[in-house]
């Protein structure tokens, strides 16, 4: 065997055939239509043909070996998890107001509804295996069009997944309210792989909201789980598409995301990804900007305290003329958290007028800790605007002395200045009831020590 | 004699190791009005500061008593709850967070009880219509995009709202147009009454006719150099700072 020796806890070793048939095994389980499996497959074999991070790459020189595993495991498929229903409480996040929703613990289905001018307009939300047998062809139509995966993370992705969500905005099709696609993780789970396939067709105008959150946030748990969550963000010529993330994962969590997005001509997508749990938290964006006058934003935002690694790998790739690009983090880091940012505008030569701008900033709370934003700029067009602006330091000592000198004590005044700080980026989300939640989260999150709950 | 609201003794302060104020001493009793008057880099806004308690400007000689209790010693909260009130030359902004959330908590902060949402409007819209203010303004940021003039009013509408004890005003007439400070001064006249007491930190003369003080003093180096009534600003109007500057200099040309 060559990978007898193994140099860290976290890494295990990978046997093909094993996965071959656990992929095959979960695909029959959950009666996927053959074209599935073969994508699945596929994809696995994508995956075998890479290697693992080693931690000498650029955009993986900080990130902390001993706590993000490298892995592939086929997540625990309970019984009833071919996308049948299952009784269980509300996901907490859950909406008052939205025009669809789907809630998944654990790859079963807990709540699917769609109204009905949504539905009537052609409009699309479901649990992907459901997808992938009531609407074969659409599903096979986009399903990785994005591009070939990023990595092995992504790669595996697309071969072990055991919940997803399709969403799809026929063309001119437009929904103002907000669709929620809601994960409840159960932590006894071990390993998840998430799939979110989003396309909106020309001209059309649509908004996910994808919310997680672990069932049991006060368990102590054997083994750390690593969740891995796969976003493909299709957005057709003159489509708006709106994709938020808020994400609180269970404290014992390795969790990375790679999400791409796919502009089309005179397109917009526009994510914004709030994370407040997990021990690692990865998130890597990755917007496709090939088509004449895009728009793509990010938004990151996340409050780090413990001893969390919260990082943001990101790329916006100009190759069409005339698209902007825009990327907006805002961190708060309490106790010993670690944040890390690396940012990436890359411009092909024909990406002319192109507009890309980043804004890092990080606000750290106490001596321990630390931020590191590192935006990067690769030009190669002559005719164009780029700015990056990166800063990590405290709360300015004149807006808190400013709030004190009117009688607010300093942890308020502080509280009121992180808050204000966070919420320019949390008015990125489109649903309010998001960003109300997204309020409390970064509340509860500041509230100082003991377990996070 | 009414006994003292506010005295400043014999204080000293510094910014990173340079002395700025030289053991000023003032008294204000309830109902007073004293504008302290002085050029560029005489110490006004260092004793404004100062007053307040930003963690900036170190205290190392003297004291600052309100209601005959020292407050050198307390937060700048804690001062302010007290009643101690500072009209900023600069007002900070501060992204994010709304002014009427800002304004309910200060008032709040001031009373040492949740004030009720009604009663916070009513006081509120009163404050606003009388320094002709629009009532939106209260939803946008703190001080966040403000013009020089929106940010003065903006400290008066704070300075009805709180009802201090004793307020500073820090330049408040810097950057104002004349309609503008004729509002800013009709707001700091109606805040004032017998019960408390206004300092003005000023560099010109031009407030004064609006706001007629009791006590006028001129502040060179960091001391007061000279106190009278309101016809010594009429002096200073006419002659300038340049005669009180003259022994100051020589002092520090011969220590």
């Amino acid at each position: 065997m060559t990978t007898a020796t193994l140099d860290a806890p976290s890494e295990s070793e990978i046997k093909p055939d094993d996965l071959r048939a656990q992929v095959e095994a979960l695909s029959r389980s959950k009666g996927e239509p053959d074209w599935l499996l073969a994508f699945r497959l596929a994809s696995l074999e994508q995956a075998l043909g890479m290697e693992w991070w080693t931690g000498q790459e650029e955009s993986w020189r900080r990130t902390p070996r001993e706590r993000l595993p490298r892995r592939a495991r086929v997540g625990n498929v309970a019984g009833g998890s071919n996308g049948t229903s299952i009784s269980a409480p509300p996901h907490v996040f859950a909406p008052d107001a939205h025009a669809g929703m789907v809630h998944q613990i654990d790859g079963r289905v807990a709540a699917s509804d769609l109204a009905a001018d949504a539905r009537a307009q052609g409009v699309i939300i479901k649990p992907l295996a459901v997808a992938a047998r009531e609407h074969a062809g659409l599903m096979q139509e986009w399903l990785g069009v994005v591009g070939p995966p990023l990595d092995r993370y992504d790669a595996f992705g697309r071969a072990l997944w055991t919940q997803g969500v399709f969403v799809y905005a026929p063309r001119g099709a437009v929904v103002d309210e907000s669709l929620f696609y809601l994960i409840t993780q159960d932590v006894r789970q071990g390993d998840h792989w998430h799939y979110t396939l989003v396309v909106a067709e020309r001209e059309s105008q649509i908004s996910l909201i994808d919310a997680a959150d672990a069932n049991d946030r006060q368990a102590k748990i054997g083994e750390p789980p690593l969740i891995h969550a796969s976003v493909e963000l299709i957005a057709e010529d003159g489509a708006n598409l709106q994709f938020a993330s808020v994400q609180r994962w269970h404290r014992q969590t390795a969790a990375i995301s790679t999400t791409r997005g796919r502009v089309g001509r005179d397109a917009s997508i526009r994510v914004t990804t709030a994370a407040f749990g997990a021990d690692l938290d990865k998130q890597r964006i990755d917007m496709d900007m090939s088509q004449n006058g895009g728009f793509a934003e990010m938004r990151g935002l996340f409050v780090g305290d413990g001893k969390q690694h919260i990082e943001h790998v990101t790329r916006q790739h100009h190759k069409g003329v005339g698209a902007t690009s825009d990327l907006l983090i805002r961190g708060v880091l309490t106790d010993e958290s670690q944040a890390v940012q690396y940012g990436l505008i890359r411009i092909e030569p024909e990406g002319q007028k192109t507009n890309a701008h980043q804004t890092m900033r990080n606000l750290l709370l106490d001596d321990g800790a630390g931020a590191d934003p590192i935006p990067m700029l690769e030009i190669e067009a002559d005719d164009v605007k780029c700015s990056h602006a990166a800063a990590v330091g405290p709360v300015d000592p004149d807006q808190l002395f400013y709030l004190q000198a009117r009688g607010i004590p300093p942890k308020v005044a502080e509280r009121m200045v992180v808050r204000g700080f966070l919420s320019e980026i949390a008015d990125g989300v489109p649903d309010e009831h998001m960003r109300e939640v997204i309020d409390e989260l970064v509340e509860i999150q500041l509230e100082p020590a003991g377990p996070a709950s | 004699m009414t006994p003292p609201l506010f005295e400043i003794d014999a204080l000293q302060v510094a910014v990173e190791d340079k002395q700025i104020v030289n053991g000023l001493s003032l008294t204000l009793r309830p109902g007073e009005v004293h504008a302290i008057m002085g050029p560029n880099g005489s110490g006004k806004s260092t004793l404004a500061n100062s007053l307040m308690g930003h963690p900036r400007y170190t205290i190392h000689g003297g004291d600052i008593r309100l209601e005959g209790e020292s407050v050198v010693e307390l937060a700048p909260d804690e001062r302010a709850r007290l009643g101690l009130f500072l009209a900023f030359q600069y007002p900070t902004d501060i992204p994010g967070v709304s002014m009427i959330n800002f304004l309910r908590r200060a008032m709040s902060a001031r009373r040492g009880e949740e004030i009720p949402v009604r009663e916070f409007r009513q006081v509120l819209n009163e404050i606003l219509g009388r320094l002709q203010m629009d009532e939106q303004f209260v939803r946008r940021y703190v001080n966040d995009g403000f013009s020089g003039g929106e940010k003065k009013r903006a400290e008066i509408l704070q300075l009805g709202l709180l009802e201090p004890k004793v307020a500073v005003m820090d330049e408040t007439d810097s950057g104002l147009d004349i309609d503008a400070l004729r509002i800013v001064s009709e707001g700091i006249n109606t805040f004032h009454s017998d019960d408390n007491a206004i300092l003005l930190i000023t560099h010109y003369q031009r407030i004064l006719r609006y706001v007629q003080p009791d006590h006028v003093h001129v502040l060179i180096d960091g001391r007061i150099v000279e106190s009278g009534d309101a016809s010594l600003a009429e002096r200073l109007e006419r002659d300038g700072y340049e005669p009180f500057m003259a022994p100051a200099k020589e002092e520090v040309l011969t220590s």
